[in-house]
């Protein structure tokens, strides 16, 4: 086991089952955002947790430039943990970006996977007629703007983890207990990454059934774009959510626990403890 | 006191967990535009422009659910009619009315100031840019300087060997001085990438690992030993008990510490003392490196640690001309920090400098 990887990544694993669940962050927070979601799920199976590298409390000494301008970083990340924890016959859940990153990381280790439940998944944010994804380039340097604007004011909140203040020493403790803490250059080639990314012909290649959650109301991963993703995508099946917005794991968890239970219990896939084992 | 809260000069909105808006101010309506009925029953995050919308879901909301208040946000704003938008700085608190969670969110309209952190943002920019080429022309230019100085060294010594066949001892001697020069340019080459690397944050992978401080002092010394000797310095390590073990990369420590070394060496005088030792402050280990050079003024102690700084006619060597780029500091402050740690300095003029290493013991790094 590369132990390096479990503090690199912050992995956390808990949990009575045997089968893991691998739960993966988006952008813009931490694995903290999972945790509506994972008491539903600790008895029945291996709950995994990790930040990608830049985010949370990974350790950002490795962060590399170059590896995380494209998602295939990020999706390296998670195969890393997968590897490391020497995981088998995952169930994958990733929220927004990680989406993608676990459809990319299943396009490389198809057998690694079990299925892939995808939580507001887009394959591409910014519009290219026909295609519709939601955004114009100029909405994604807007946000730019605004994240650099709330990171100059926001400090308190979203500093960087290991940020070097000798002066105030009380700011990294500070830090290291807040939520969704990231570093703010890293924070900005994780947005252009995400929001520039285009995946669509990647969807093709997947190989793992899937689950789309699909939220009503969600400006960052529109209904027409996650019908997409469901024609693309071979072995999908979508479900659309009354929950609003893009974080059903975060504002209706009741709802996404049990769209997600549906599902792995329609899928044969009930959770197996190790007692069922034996 | 409703009338105050109606009228105050600055925006007051309520909205549910769903994010749909309850009640709304007559000082934010008026802000933006719009009607009581255009707000009351709609979702919050449709007030709000596109790149807002997308910081409310991905950043705001995660947060709101995490922690009960987020302060000094920066969201902007649509006006109902026309393009403009409305820049905000907003707090927003998580509140329970009658049982069921309700977020609070204050909104004081920027006008000047956005202009003003406008600037700041594109400033901010505008130097990383150039920081990014300055560390990649750096970069390149040493990349391709090295290469052929690489190349002269390597045919000196071929020649030195008498591969090309014998030399008289004038040659030799010319071709030895060849050697050294380019060995010179050479670890001046390296300065300038290592340089560049750290600061465009290429070393990426510290291989961080509990070490014995002596056992790390002792490779120093036994690297520096010679030169110490051949400059008649005096050497004093003390042994550090009980023993003081520190969370580093050890190349990266010990390319600190030679550093260090070095620069003792190269400002103490003849017949001057290099002592190191090392200690423990709560959970931090520190490693001292003293010497009795010439000490380092009080207003250039900080300036020190910056890139091609140089404190002028203080080297005893070549009669106080300097040697080298002025960049082992500027790098080892960096490594140090890059590794939770400091290098920090202080200094009597006349008496000596004190440089010391500060990294986190074993301990404080399992708390982290």
């Amino acid at each position: 086991m590369d132990k390096s990887v479990l503090s690199r990544n912050n992995v956390k694993v808990f949990g009575n089952g045997s089968q893991p669940m691998l739960f993966a962050h988006g952008f813009g927070c931490d694995q903290n955002m999972w945790r509506f979601i994972t008491p539903a799920f600790a008895d029945d199976y291996r709950i995994v947790l990790f930040d990608y590298v830049g985010s949370g409390k990974s350790d950002l000494r490795a962060y590399s430039e170059q590896r995380y301008s494209s998602l295939d970083g990020y999706a390296q990340d998670l195969l890393d943990v997968c590897y490391a924890l020497e995981l088998e016959d995952v169930i994958f859940v990733g929220h927004s970006v990680s989406s993608m990153v676990g459809v990319l990381a299943s396009i490389r280790e198809p057998a690694l996977f079990a299925r892939l439940i995808l939580v507001g998944p887009s394959p591409r944010y910014i519009n290219d007629p026909p295609y519709v994804g939601g955004f114009e380039r100029r909405d994604i340097e807007e946000l730019l703007d605004t994240m650099e604007k709330n990171y100059i004011g926001w400090a308190n909140f979203l500093a960087p983890a290991i940020m070097q203040n000798p002066e105030r020493p009380e700011l990294a403790t500070e830090l290291t207990d807040g939520f969704c803490s990231t570093d703010p250059v890293m924070a900005r080639r994780f947005a252009e990454t995400t929001f520039f990314a285009d995946n669509r012909a990647d969807l093709s290649k997947v190989r793992v059934p899937s689950l789309i959650l699909q939220c009503s109301d969600d400006i960052i991963a529109p209904t027409i774009v996650g019908e997409f993703v469901h024609r693309e995508l071979a072995e999908s099946t979508l479900h659309r959510m009354k929950a609003t917005g893009h974080c059903p794991h975060m504002s209706h968890p009741a709802e996404t626990i049990d769209a997600i239970k549906a599902y792995l219990s329609i899928a044969g896939i009930a959770g197996k403890t190790e007692l069922a084992h034996q | 006191m409703l009338g105050l809260l109606d009228r105050a000069p600055c925006g007051f909105v309520t909205f549910a967990g769903d994010g749909t808006v309850q009640d709304a101010n007559a000082t934010l309506l008026e802000m933006l535009g719009a009607r009581r009925e255009d707000v009351i029953g709609r979702p919050f995050e449709a007030l709000l422009t596109i790149s807002s919308r997308i910081f409310f879901q991905t950043h705001l909301l995660p947060l709101l659910k995490l922690q009960a208040s987020v302060e000094e946000l920066f969201l902007t704003m649509r006006r109902v009619e026309g393009a403009d938008d409305v820049a905000m700085l907003a707090n927003v608190s998580r509140r329970e009315q009658d049982g069921v969670v309700v977020y609070d969110c204050v909104l004081m309209r920027l006008k000047e100031r956005r202009k003003w952190e406008d600037d700041i943002v594109r400033a901010k920019r505008a130097a990383e840019e150039a920081n990014r080429s300055n560390s990649a022309l750096l970069s390149m230019m040493s990349h391709d300087l090295r290469t052929p100085i690489g190349s002269i060294a390597g045919y000196c010594d071929l020649l030195t060997m008498g591969v090309r066949g014998p030399m008289n001892d004038a040659q030799l001697g010319d071709v030895k001085r060849m050697k050294k020069a380019s060995d010179y340019v050479l670890s001046l080459m390296d300065d300038v990438l290592s340089f560049a690397r750290v600061r465009a944050g290429e070393v990426a992978s510290f291989d961080m690992r509990t070490l014995d401080t002596d056992a790390v002092l002792a490779r120093t010394e036994a690297l520096m030993g010679p030169r110490m000797e051949q400059g008649g310095i005096q050497y004093q390590r003390e042994e550090c008990t009980p023993q003081v073990q520190v969370v580093a990369d050890p190349d990266r420590l010990q390319q600190i510490l030679l550093n260090l070394v070095t620069n003792a060496v190269k400002f103490t005088p003849r017949g001057g003392r290099i002592r190191i030792s090392c200690r423990t402050t709560g959970a931090r280990a520190l490693v001292d490196v003293a010497d009795t050079g010439p000490g380092i003024p009080t207003d250039q102690l900080e300036r020190i640690f910056e890139p091609f700084v140089q404190v002028p006619g203080t080297s005893r060597a070549d009669g106080g001309r300097q040697k080298g780029f002025g960049l082992g500091l500027a790098i080892s402050r960096d490594l140090a920090r890059r590794m939770n740690g400091d290098l920090t300095v202080a200094s009597i003029p006349g008496s000596g400098s004190t440089f010391t290493v500060t990294l986190n013991s074993p301990a404080a790094e399992d708390a982290t």
